[in-house]
């Protein structure tokens, strides 16, 4: 085929040739291609094999001085047969081209569509069937003398195989017509735009590669991308050895996306080899399954041992087992323990009551407990289903719950006092009526454990509360349930054995001593849900928070001493106290339209002398200058973080630490909600708070994960300064 | 519903990945070779247990493949080959075609291949269930184990470091078996104990 077919295709391609002038241009090629055909071209365009048609075209009829052309290797390939992509898999060799140009011309690499994963028994190739186009991207020189013929010629060498394998070489040639510049060019094969549709893209939100030797992860997705539609995933390594080629790729949803999980090659990914390669996802539509092709290059981010304890290594029983550890512990907590104090006094109280009684307590309790817990669990579904990041003590990020909570809290401790009474069961109207209202009341004492729980974390808690966010609703369900479960445990205990009831001091005064001390742990919870509250919103919410105690404390006295006065009296002093409460709920709900998740967190960080707040590009051009950063994510409602920086960051010796050894001090703030703090948790498999981190100096050093709970030598040693 | 059949599928995926693990589990260098047992091409039978104290080269081939064959008519692999059984090394070709499947030949044949093409290998495995070949997870011809004589897996990978299926390629290539089995003898650590093995898929049964 010597005649340049090239004019001939664009002549079909574009039959209305659109002016007199392209007509003019057309006719001067064709004359120009008649005088030189004879000498110019040797090589056709196509050739044959046995299993293989390939054909050498380009994005465009002609080319100018400084064009950027596609030439494409088109191979079609008989039914059975395959060629192989750049990484062939198990065996294999990937097709390459030689290019031969014209004096000046420079030719890129070859870029390569998405392949087929083809599996044979034990054996696993990334290949093409039937037809594929490989495209180059080549320059044509400044100094192409338009009116002249620029020659294309190539070997491609390829190897076909079936059952049996062929290497085969093949010449392929195309001498395009050079044209000046803003001539017509026409518009090439329809072939190349056909390939570059199935190149792979930029992914459009960041990957990020977890490996901890005996899996290889990779962590990517955003909001848009919803598991719901994701028929398959599927990563095909660039590189040889990178990965098993053949083992099952798994995938689940996280909290932030999708995690696929790939079981490493020969020659796995380190610091310095990166996972190169291509993601496919098929996502399943309404006109059927469509393919979307991404670009992978990321380096692993190191996994510090501190790392897989607290999340990806647990399985559903592990997880189960250590929430119903960490419910357990929970209950010794400063924030569940005033709480179940009181429930086990009232159990005293009433221990001349009939076994079945003081059983049905501990049920309601448990009971309390429970549901509390699934409609936590619930939320945390609903919210992970319209892909909302989430965290332990979530709930805590939105000033309305702090507000309500701090209301509770300052409620209870009044109740605590005496000034009001809770619940009908110290009046005495009868036995069965006491019962009843015990019941109650137990039920709601499960459902304040469980409030109070939330800002707490326990020890083995962390773990199986990661490794449950990330999971399907069930398994979620579960560990939530699990968690509740210890949590209610020594209260059921309590309640269900007898004899573990006589070993309880004897009811006495002591109790009534206790109970009124008792209060003073739910006041400074109420006083620290309002700092907390302040944090979050500035003095906003303030008068709203105080007013709300004021009229509380106002409706518990006004109830107090109309207690023992006419029926007249106390509907009067019912009334004003109704109304009075309902005055700061109202204005609740009022600003609760405004007042979503995080408004106002921007008051909550300032720039101290020793700490700049965090912010994923700050952190990352400092791991660029190889500076050391110590990381630490926090939250106000989050006591250990608090006690934390109290005991063990913020004191002089650890900050002096921090100077000398140059460090930079980043210190983000999780108190209202911040995705980019909640991905960062994420980078090193948590969901919540506190989470302190520090990356030694040096572009690649591997951050270090500090414990949970600190103490200065702890920091000190871990950056090295001791 | 779709939690639960995300779990049943990330259960039996998992299932799948022990059970493909445990069938073909791949051996680790360094670690002991798989024990086996084969039928060799004159009819006897060998047992890697009785070849301790040796040497042991295992080279997974098959006479029609173009990458064999450009390491068979160069006069590469029995080159190497000749060598190797000269300093007292066992070279064991493995063939693991199945019946009717490409390079699957019976013990006379494959006899007579060897004779025409200067082939010198101690002994040739017919391993035509595959059961060798994926317990050492062989999945190219050539690929090629080499187990030390203290019966440690030291090397698995390619012949050499260029993958193509041209002659000429060969004396521009890094012979990794030549250097593993120079480093072997000289006693020191073989410095590229896994490589990339290239040429044709074996053509296992399934």
């Amino acid at each position: 085929m010597t005649k340049p077919r090239a004019i001939k295709g664009r002549g079909a391609a574009n039959p209305h040739a659109r002016s007199l002038l392209n007509g003019a241009k057309e006719l001067l090629w064709t004359s120009i291609l008649l005088v030189s055909s004879e000498s110019a071209q040797a090589l056709p365009d196509t050739a044959s094999t046995d299993q293989v048609q390939a054909r050498l075209i380009a994005s465009i009829d002609a080319v100018y001085p400084g064009a950027k052309l596609q030439l494409g290797v088109n191979q079609r390939i008989i039914p059975n047969w395959h060629t192989y992509w750049k990484n062939p898999g198990d065996s294999g060799l990937p097709t390459t081209i030689q290019w031969r140009l014209p004096g000046g011309a420079t030719a890129g690499e070859i870029a390569w569509p998405v392949p087929s994963r083809i599996t044979s028994g034990p054996i696993t190739n990334y290949a093409y069937s039937n037809e594929v186009t490989l495209l180059t991207s080549v320059t044509v020189p400044n100094t192409a003398t338009p009116g002249s013929f620029f020659p294309i010629e190539a070997t491609v060498k390829w190897l076909v195989c079936e059952q049996s394998c062929i290497p085969q070489t093949v010449e392929l040639g195309l001498n395009l017509p050079i044209v000046s510049d803003g001539q017509t060019v026409g518009t090439g094969n329809p072939l190349i735009a056909k390939a570059q549709a199935s190149l792979p893209v930029d992914t459009p939100w960041p990957i990020t590669v977890r490996d901890n030797h005996n899996t290889t992860a990779l962590q990517f997705g955003g909001p848009d991308l919803s598991s719901s539609k994701i028929a398959e995933i599927s990563f095909f390594p660039d590189t040889w050895g990178r990965i098993n080629h053949g083992a099952p790729q798994t995938w689940r949803p996280t909290e932030n996306g999708i995690e696929l999980t790939l079981q490493p090659g020969e020659a796995p990914v380190t610091a310095k080899q990166a996972l190169t390669g291509v993601l496919t996802i098929m996502e399943d539509t309404d006109e059927g399954p469509i393919r979307h092709a991404f670009e992978v290059a990321a380096a692993p981010v190191s996994a510090h041992p501190a790392e897989k304890v607290d999340g990806e290594v647990l399985n559903l029983p592990s997880a189960i087992g250590l929430a119903l550890l960490g419910g357990l512990i929970l209950n010794l907590m400063p924030c569940v323990f005033p709480v179940l104090s009181l429930k086990a006094l009232h159990l005293l109280r009433q221990a001349g009551q009939s076994k079945s009684a003081a059983r049905l307590q501990g049920l309601a309790y448990a009971l309390g407990v429970l549901v509390s817990f699934a409609i936590l669990g619930g939320i945390l579904v609903i919210m992970k289903s319209t892909r909302s990041a989430l965290g332990w003590g979530f709930q805590f990020q939105s000033p309305v719950f702090v507000l309500l909570a701090a209301n509770l809290m300052f409620v209870m401790g009044l109740s605590l006092s005496g000034i009001i009474k809770l619940g009908g069961s110290y009046t005495g109207i009868g036995n069965d009526l006491a019962t009843r209202g015990g019941m109650i009341g137990s039920f709601f004492t499960g459902v304040l454990a469980s409030v109070v729980a939330a800002p707490c974390t326990a020890p083995f808690m962390a773990a199986a509360v990661t490794y449950a966010l990330a999971q399907p609703p069930i398994p979620l369900l579960s560990v939530l349930l699990a968690l509740g479960s210890g949590l209610a445990l020594p209260f059921l205990a309590l309640s269900f054995c007898p004899a573990m009831q006589r070993r309880l001091p004897k009811p006495g005064v002591w109790m009534d001593t206790l109970k009124q001390a008792l209060a003073f742990p739910m006041y400074a919870t109420a006083a620290w849900l309002t700092w907390v509250l302040a944090e979050q919103t500035g003095s906003t919410y303030l008068p709203l928070l105080l007013g709300g105690m004021l009229a509380l404390a106002f409706a518990a006295w006004l109830m107090q001493i109309t207690r023992t006065s006419s029926l007249a009296y106390r509907r009067i002093a019912t009334t004003l106290a109704a109304l009075t409460i309902s005055t700061p709920i109202a204005g609740v709900f009022l600003v609760a339209d405004n007042a979503g998740f995080g408004s106002g967190q921007a008051q909550s960080i300032e720039k101290a002398a020793n700490w700049e707040p965090f912010d994923p590009d700050r952190l990352k051009s400092l791991r660029e200058k190889g500076q050391p950063v110590f990381l630490n994510l926090t939250a106000d409602w989050c006591i250990s973080c608090l006690v934390n920086e109290r005991v063990a960051l913020h004191v002089d010796s650890v900050q002096d630490a921090f100077r000398k050894s140059g460090l930079v001090y980043l210190k983000g703030d999780w108190t209202s909600h911040d995705p980019l703090i909640t991905e960062k948790l994420a980078d090193f498999g948590r969901s919540g708070v506190p989470l302190y981190v520090h990356y030694p100096a040096g572009k690649n050093s591997a951050p270090i994960v500090l414990p949970q709970i600190l103490t200065p030598q702890t920091v000190l040693s871990a950056i090295g300064a001791e | 519903m779709r939690a639960i059949q995300h779990l049943l599928r990330n259960t039996l995926l998992l299932f799948l990945t022990l059970t493909a693990s445990l069938a073909f589990a791949e051996p680790d260098i360094d670690k002991p070779a798989p024990a086996f047992r084969g039928k060799t091409a004159d009819g006897k039978s060998i047992d890697l247990a009785s070849l301790k104290g040796k040497t042991v080269v295992l080279e997974w081939t098959n006479h029609e493949c173009p990458f064999v064959r450009k390491h068979y008519e160069s006069g590469n692999i029995p080159q190497i080959q000749k060598q190797a059984t000269k300093d007292g090394i066992v070279w064991l070709q493995v063939i693991s075609s199945a019946p009717g499947k490409e390079g699957f030949v019976d013990g006379a044949t494959a006899a007579k291949l060897n004779s025409e093409r200067g082939s010198a290998p101690t002994a040739t495995i017919l391993d035509s269930d595959g059961s060798i070949g994926k317990l050492y997870g062989a999945k190219t011809s050539p690929h090629l184990f080499i187990i030390d004589a203290s019966g440690l897996l030291v090397y698995k990978g390619g012949i050499d470091s260029i993958p193509s299926a041209d002659k000429d390629d060969i004396a521009k290539a890094e012979n990794y078996v030549k250097s593993a089995l120079n480093e072997l003898s000289a006693g020191k650590k073989i410095s590229k104990a896994s490589t990339k093995a290239y040429g044709c898929a074996v053509k296992y049964a399934s």
